[in-house]
């Protein structure tokens, strides 16, 4: 099958890949662009742990196919710290203890930054609903939370 | 996942679209149109030659139509457009809004579409009953029957003739472009209520059971049209005529809200699964109905307690 490149802008640089569209983001960005922080958990979409966000909406990118983000911003985990800061949310995760083995964090952490994007304030309720597509199997849930509400409360630095 | 695929179409207009399908299903093998693929991609349906992705076909929005206060929503419109349109929010009491806010979990709703929810059929399709109770329709471009039918090769299907069985919308081979909502018959002076309830161990969870209630009522507090309808209890979401029919003509009120609710409970068709038994499914199929129509009751600003 003949291949049209495909571009994208990956962690604010811009990328060409020449590959099948048909493969999902997820193994791209694994093996092509060796950006494994982002986690192959499920791949059927059901535990968050590969989320990354394609303009600045949490994605699974277990599930999207690598034409679907033709033309559009994605940012991984890798992508999330600015001049060598860590992003706010990263910091509160830290801070807060907010993983235990850390397999499922980078979904966690990508999540709730698409969820700060789209609600930069939001309430408990907001929180534990908005994370509800992402597992935590060893049961930092309560930290999670509490991870996610100090970082939206605190400078409210966005992706 | 896509190992024996062959040819991975973006076409950006529906006729190209259809064009394609057609030159692929000519040259062989099982193919599939895709836009968020948050269920062809699970499905890992590994004997597919052919995928036609959706996403650059100019099928994501949400229009009113006309002046008479229906809509049209794109196929492509995301779950989350649905979500958070404010347009919405303000229609039907917001009941596409909050249907579409349970399905599935965040990342889920920014890619899965109305259109991929609908054209998988499957029974517990949230989207299913709220469209049912606005006696909504879907619009399919090209496929067997369709192009040689209507004009501009396009044809109406009443949603409740769209589901024809668990994984079976009538699409004969051609695309869901569009759903048409008609403005609902409210006459002067009266008032209108929808509601939706769904049942699940979580809320992104597939259904164990989902309702949708849309109740009209005339100045004097009778009703006037009623729309009951179930998801996840029988093979396809259905509506539960007699249950309507129960309605109007009577007062709208809590009595008459409990007597529908048994009614449907009756009209439904559930099996069993390894999310609830049948004998649940019907019971809660009663339980989630009178809820909805509790909610219509309060939606009008009557004490679902109280007889009028």
């Amino acid at each position: 099958m003949a291949n049209d490149p495909i571009q994208f802008t990956l962690n604010g640089k811009s990328v060409t890949l020449q590959t099948d569209p048909a493969r999902l983001l997820l193994w791209v960005l694994r093996t092509d662009l060796e950006l494994t922080g982002t986690k192959y958990g499920c791949g059927m979409g059901e535990c968050g742990a590969c989320t990354v966000l394609v303009d600045g909406q949490a994605t699974r990118s277990c599930l999207t196919d690598l034409a679907a983000v033709r033309g559009k911003r994605v940012t991984t985990i890798e992508g999330l710290a600015e001049d060598g800061r860590p992003h706010p949310l990263q910091e509160a995760f830290d801070e807060h203890g907010g993983y235990q083995c850390g397999y499922c964090t980078s979904g966690m952490i990508m999540n709730a930054a698409g969820l700060l994007h789209a609600h930069p304030h939001p309430s408990r309720r907001e929180i534990v609903e908005g994370m509800e597509g992402n597992l935590c199997r060893c049961g930092a849930h309560q930290r999670i939370v509490a991870a996610i509400e100090s970082a939206a409360t605190g400078t409210g630095r966005q992706p | 996942m896509f190992d024996r695929l062959r040819a991975f179409h973006r076409p950006a207009t529906v006729a190209a679209a259809l064009r394609l399908a057609t030159a692929e299903r000519r040259a062989g093998g099982r193919g599939a149109f895709v836009a968020g693929g948050t269920d062809l991609v699970v499905q890992g349906d590994g004997s597919l030659r052919w995928v036609v992705d959706l996403s650059l076909l100019p099928l994501r929005y949400v229009r009113r139509r006309g002046a008479g206060g229906g809509w049209t929503i794109g196929s492509t419109t995301t779950m989350a457009d649905l979500e958070r349109s404010a347009a919405l929010r303000r229609f039907a009491d917001g009941v596409l809004c909050d249907a579409a806010a349970t399905a599935g979990s965040p990342q889920i709703r920014n890619r899965g579409t109305i259109g991929g929810n609908l054209a998988n059929a499957s029974p517990a399709c949230d989207l299913a009953p709220p469209l049912l109770a606005l006696d909504a329709s879907a619009v399919i471009a090209g496929g067997a029957a369709g192009a040689r039918k209507a004009a501009g090769g396009r044809r109406t299907v009443a949603l409740e003739r769209f589901f024809r069985g668990p994984g079976r919308p009538a699409l004969n081979g051609g695309l869901l472009v569009e759903i048409v909502i008609p403005a609902p018959p409210v006459p002067r002076g009266g008032r209108a209520a929808w509601a939706f309830q769904k049942l699940g161990r979580l809320q992104s969870d597939i259904a164990v059971v989902n309702a949708a209630a849309g109740v009209i009522v005339g100045s004097d507090c009778r009703c006037r049209w009623a729309r009951i309808a179930i998801g996840a209890a029988g093979p396809t979401p259905l509506r539960a005529r007699r249950a309507e029919a129960l309605l109007v003509g009577r007062p709208f009120d809590r009595d008459a809200a409990q007597a529908a609710a048994a009614r449907a409970a009756g009209e439904t068709r559930p099996v069993s699964d390894v999310r609830a038994t049948a004998d649940y499914r019907r019971e809660m199929s009663r339980v989630l109905v009178g809820r909805a129509l509790d909610e219509c009751l309060e939606r009008m600003g009557r004490d679902p307690w109280a007889s009028w």
